[in-house]
């Protein structure tokens, strides 16, 4: 997948695989990965800048650990990413919704 | 699980750019990342070469943090707001008919030439791409240059007379804001690093 198609939903992405729980950049970036079916594999280092700065915004936070000699910092979603989060799935059913319909391949709004 | 040299080196050249307990947690990502490689390929340097394949270089992750960095959106939105700013003083000026105050052509230079480093050491923070710390150091330098000229134009102001002193206000506030403004954007990355945060 291109870079720039992921230009405003990298945030969703992050805080969505950290829904599941507390995971450190690399398990981030992997579980990114495997959701996808590899179709979002970023190069790992570039995540971390990107986690830095949904923890200044309050969305996850961080704490140190050691884990085999080496000190690990691990990401949670605060109450305020989990808010951040659903809004964010609420934003892209409608965004994808209307490129779906767009596109001409289902009507939308739908009406069952 | 003992590391490889190209991962070290790796390392070193990121400790070299960026803060160090960023680079404290890239190294543990990037040893994670090697060790996952050398678990399936079961070769130390093909391992190595993958991981930081896979990593990414030095210059794309020292390009993301300073693109990503608190200090680089203080020097943009710094930047941003100086053409209004600008604007503001100038009619401010023109309205309390500064050209006749006895201010010495040696402080005008001054000031402008003060002024024009300013911005162009907030736009090399702006445009840093190499090294974190000289996109934090330029930023801190310009943020720091430009609360001193603004408190210096609050200062001056109190000394005109009081009739020049009403058509000044809207930039001695807006000049104001920009101190408060620009004090707390410096403030903010190093209270939530001695929070315990990576920056």
């Amino acid at each position: 997948m291109r870079a720039e198609a992921l230009k405003g939903h990298l945030d969703g992405l992050l805080l969505a695989t950290l829904e599941g729980g507390p995971q450190h950049g690399y398990a981030i970036k992997e579980a990114l990965r495997e959701s996808t079916e590899g179709h979002i594999d970023l190069p790992t280092g570039t995540v971390y800048p990107a986690l830095h700065r949904l923890e200044r915004a309050g969305l996850i936070s961080g704490s140190w650990s050691v884990v085999g000699g080496r000190r690990r910092r691990t990401y949670e979603l605060t109450a305020e990413g989990r808010k951040a989060l659903s809004d964010e799935r609420d934003s892209w059913q409608e965004f994808a919704g209307a490129v779906t319909a767009a596109l001409g391949t289902r009507p939308w709004p739908a009406t069952s | 699980m003992a590391g490889h040299e190209l991962i070290a080196a790796q390392v070193d050249i990121l400790a070299s750019r960026l803060p160090a307990q960023a680079v404290e947690e890239l190294a543990d990502g990037l040893q994670e990342t090697y060790e996952a490689h050398l678990a399936v390929v079961n070769d130390p340097d093909t391992a190595a070469r993958m991981a930081i394949a896979e990593f990414g270089d030095a210059e794309m992750i020292t390009t993301a943090f300073c693109r990503e960095s608190p200090w680089r959106r203080t020097a943009v939105a710094l930047l941003a707001t100086g053409p209004i700013m600008g604007a503001v003083w100038g009619v401010s000026l023109v309205c309390a008919q500064a050209w006749t105050w006895p201010i010495p052509l040696a402080v005008r230079i001054t000031s402008g030439v003060v002024l024009v480093a300013t911005a162009l050491t907030l736009l090399a923070a702006a445009t840093e791409k190499r090294t974190y710390r000289r996109t934090l150091a330029a930023t801190l330098v310009g943020a720091i240059a430009l609360i001193t000229l603004d408190a210096v134009m609050l200062t001056a102001a109190t000394m005109a007379p009081s009739l020049a002193l009403w058509p000044l206000m809207p930039a001695l506030s807006a000049s104001l804001i920009r101190i408060i403004a620009t004090l707390r954007a410096l403030l903010s990355p190093a209270l939530s690093r001695s929070g315990g945060g990576s920056r």
